[in-house]
């Protein structure tokens, strides 16, 4: 067998180059360049250590308001987007009439492109004509309309709803993990007297509860990599009321050329991500084995 | 027999990798001649240079036509010696985007147009730009294109780096039914009368304005500027800074004001958020009364696939309040630094094309562009076309009071600030004051 393990490197090899040039190196510049002032306009690269995360920590009024939407979105994906998709597949899973209609129904908004989604959503809300205040009208509710996406007080929420409900990825993989459960356990709790409901929160959620945790880790990341619904829809706006960390990055870069300051948000997000996964892995205890 | 499978796999799979990596030197060989960019090709001397010419003025944009056109005589009058190879990159934020990126990699085509986007500066910062000087100071005709405003478009400290093929004469539209409706038998010549008629569409059940706070907020910024600029001297020399770092000035803040109770009396619900298309969309469909826009609108109002037949009968055409018109070319084509001296010359001869007294007179005929330069002619044949083109630039020719665009004199980036925080403005979730301090901090940072 020794000898075969030449073959190992020689395979992993490829992965490991693509892997180096395509993310470990860019990763690198992007923690280097953090430290220093590189503008495009005007041309400037010096070193300036950490000033550009002094700068956004305490000086930049934006950050704060922005990082805060950030995380609060992280959380409502991670609780109530998971939660939902997560109580679906408890419901699905135990095959009720037309479960695979609505399984495959629910997927649907997860495989159209977010760009689309977003066109659909700035056109539902449009003041004059979306279909939001048209229904609202339709039923005497006319003095609840808004111009939804574009009105402080209703632009977060607005841009949320474009896409809590839509926890098709979340129900697919908990419920493929609760299908491959073997019948014999929840036969055996049955036998034993166990009801309906104890069965789902006794038995069957201990042992999804690692695929949750990894639907969880895919939300936070997801929050994390949210850009062209938002982009498309406020734009960031009113004000930075629904701007997140990838659309200040990019608008950095964009419209004041500081490409510095821009990789120091980069970091930041890197580092928020670093986080999340660390905790949702301790929360979920998902290096544990359960038996 | 494994061993020998196993080495051709990891033979196979490192070959594809490598390949991956260079293919591009492989098949960009022929534009080794550019600064890198591959945007243009030499074939070698004696040949055919080909210019590879990014553009997002094709399909539906208004001036696809006439870039087509030229595109085409150019081609045909230096057949053999260069080629133009238009590369369509539609929407004009796609394309700013994509010339931006461009710019931070050191490597542009060897012809950019730089609109409205702040490109020719941005480049400039790079040391990309060709200096086009010595060959305007040789050509007579050439020379004679650069006024003193399109000077302030296209030269940098006395140097001559971009050529415009269009102006930017800017007053606005009126639907003359809707003001007879309303009992305004004519534009009004003073903001006071201005903001009466409002009052009177307003109470006739008709709404004024067509505005927007998207992309810069065109159609609204344009108001707000002529206000700006016939509030006296002050705002006129404000109007007329490039790059001002300081909006808590009183003119300003009192037109920001003005602003903010248009869009909270006299405009759509779509207007807050809504972009340029909402606006003149709902100008076509006779929604609103006024819509400030340049002449290339004009070209509208008679396609039926965007209004109603005859409805160009209905539009009349109005400087601003005051006496004012924006009058700004449109910051032109400029050639960048290649490796190649032929791909230089090329493009030079490209940008000369495009820009020539002779493309903006046919930019004329065939769109109602307004030429930028000052010995193009208006031909009857283009007045007769566009009526409301010959209306327009009477009335431009009695104004005295000139500037570019509030949002165009705005440090790079600044647009899209002042864009997001229209809504706010808008909805009165922030004050004039406010957004005039935004406006501050942002262009000092800037600086």
């Amino acid at each position: 067998m020794k000898h075969n393990k030449i073959w190992i490197p020689i395979f992993l090899a490829p992965a490991c180059i693509l892997f180096l040039l395509v993310f470990a190196l860019p990763l690198v510049l992007v923690f280097v360049t953090s430290l220093f002032e590189y503008k495009l306009m005007p041309n400037t690269f010096s070193f300036t250590g950490l000033s550009n995360y002094v700068k956004l920590f305490t000086q930049d009024p934006n950050f704060l308001p922005i990082l805060k939407n950030t995380l609060v979105w992280i959380l409502i994906h991670c609780t109530l987007h998971v939660v939902l998709g997560t109580a679906l597949a408890f419901v699905l899973y135990k095959k009720p009439f037309g479960w695979k209609v609505v399984r495959t129904g629910y997927m649907i908004p997860n495989i159209i492109s977010q760009s689309a989604i977003a066109m659909i959503f700035l056109n539902l809300y449009n003041a004059s004509f979306g279909a939001v205040n048209s229904v609202l009208k339709s039923i005497g509710l006319e003095h609840l309309c808004h111009n939804w996406l574009f009105d402080n007080n209703t632009a977060f929420p607005a841009v949320t709803m474009i896409w809590l409900l839509f926890a098709g990825y979340t129900t697919t993989l908990v419920l493929a993990q609760l299908l491959s459960v073997d019948e014999s356990i929840i036969e055996a709790a049955r036998v034993d007297g166990a009801s309906s409901l104890q069965i789902d929160f006794m038995i069957m959620f201990p042992l999804v509860r690692k695929m949750i945790g990894t639907t969880v880790i895919m939300a936070a990341a997801y929050m994390l990599q949210l850009f062209s619904m938002i982009y498309i829809t406020t734009g960031g706006g009113p004000g930075v009321s629904t701007t997140n960390l990838p659309l200040y990055l990019y608008t950095t870069m964009k419209n004041r050329y500081d490409y510095g300051y821009a990789n120091a948000i980069g970091v930041v997000i890197i580092a928020i991500g670093a986080v999340c996964m660390v905790a949702i892995r301790k929360l979920f205890r998902m290096n544990e084995e359960d038996y | 027999m494994k061993k020998i499978l196993a080495a051709f796999l990891s033979a196979t799979m490192l070959l594809g990798l490598l390949a991956g990596c260079g293919g591009g030197s492989a098949s960009s060989g022929a534009a080794s001649s550019s600064s890198g960019s591959g945007a243009a090709a030499s074939s070698g001397s004696g040949k055919e240079i080909v210019i590879n010419y990014p553009t997002f003025q094709v399909g539906v944009n208004t001036s696809a036509p006439v870039i087509s056109a030229l595109v085409e005589g150019f081609n045909e009058k230096y057949a053999g010696q260069y080629k133009i190879v238009v590369e369509e990159v539609p929407g004009d934020a796609n394309y700013a985007e994509k010339i931006q990126v461009m710019i931070s990699t050191g490597s542009l085509p060897p012809v950019v147009y730089g609109g409205g986007y702040k490109l020719l500066d941005l480049a400039l910062a790079q040391d990309l730009v060709v200096d086009l000087t010595p060959y305007v100071e040789a050509d007579p005709e050439w020379k004679a294109q650069y006024n003193d405003a399109s000077m302030a478009a296209n030269a940098r400290d006395g140097k001559i780096y971009a050529s415009s093929m269009e102006g930017s004469l800017v007053g606005y539209f009126y639907n003359k039914d809707l003001f007879a409706q309303a009992g305004i038998d004519a534009a009004p010549k003073t903001w006071d009368e201005f903001f009466a008629d409002c009052d009177k569409l307003i109470a006739a059940g008709i709404t004024p304005m067509a505005m927007d706070t998207a992309d810069g907020a065109w159609c609204s910024q344009l108001m707000m500027g002529a206000m700006i600029a016939t509030s006296g001297d002050e705002g006129l020399a404000f109007m007329n800074t490039k790059y001002p770092t300081d909006y808590n000035q009183d003119v300003v803040v009192k037109a920001v004001e003005k602003l903010q109770w248009l869009y909270q009396n006299c405009t759509t619900l779509d207007a807050v958020g809504g972009a340029y298309e909402n606006a003149a969309n709902n100008f076509y469909t006779e929604n609103v009364a006024i819509i400030a826009n340049g002449p290339w609108m004009i070209g509208d109002f008679s396609d039926t696939t965007l209004v109603e037949e005859g409805f160009n009968e209905k539009v009349g055409v109005a400087a601003y309040p005051g006496g004012f018109v924006y009058d700004e070319p449109i910051e032109g084509m400029f050639v960048t630094k290649q490796s190649d001296p032929a791909l230089e010359e090329a493009a030079i001869a490209m940008v000369r094309y495009f820009t020539s007294d002779e493309a903006q007179e046919m930019a004329l005929n065939m769109q109602g562009m307004v030429p930028a330069s000052p010995t193009a002619e208006i031909s009857d044949e283009a007045l007769s076309t566009f009526p409301l083109l010959g209306d327009f630039l009477s009335q431009a020719a009695e104004c005295e009071l000139r500037s570019p665009t509030f949002t165009s004199n705005m440090v790079p980036g600044l647009e899209s600030e002042w864009s997001n925080n229209l809504p706010n403005l808008a909805t009165g979730n922030i004050s004039a004051a406010d957004l005039c301090q935004i406006l501050s901090n942002f262009a000092a940072s800037a600086q």
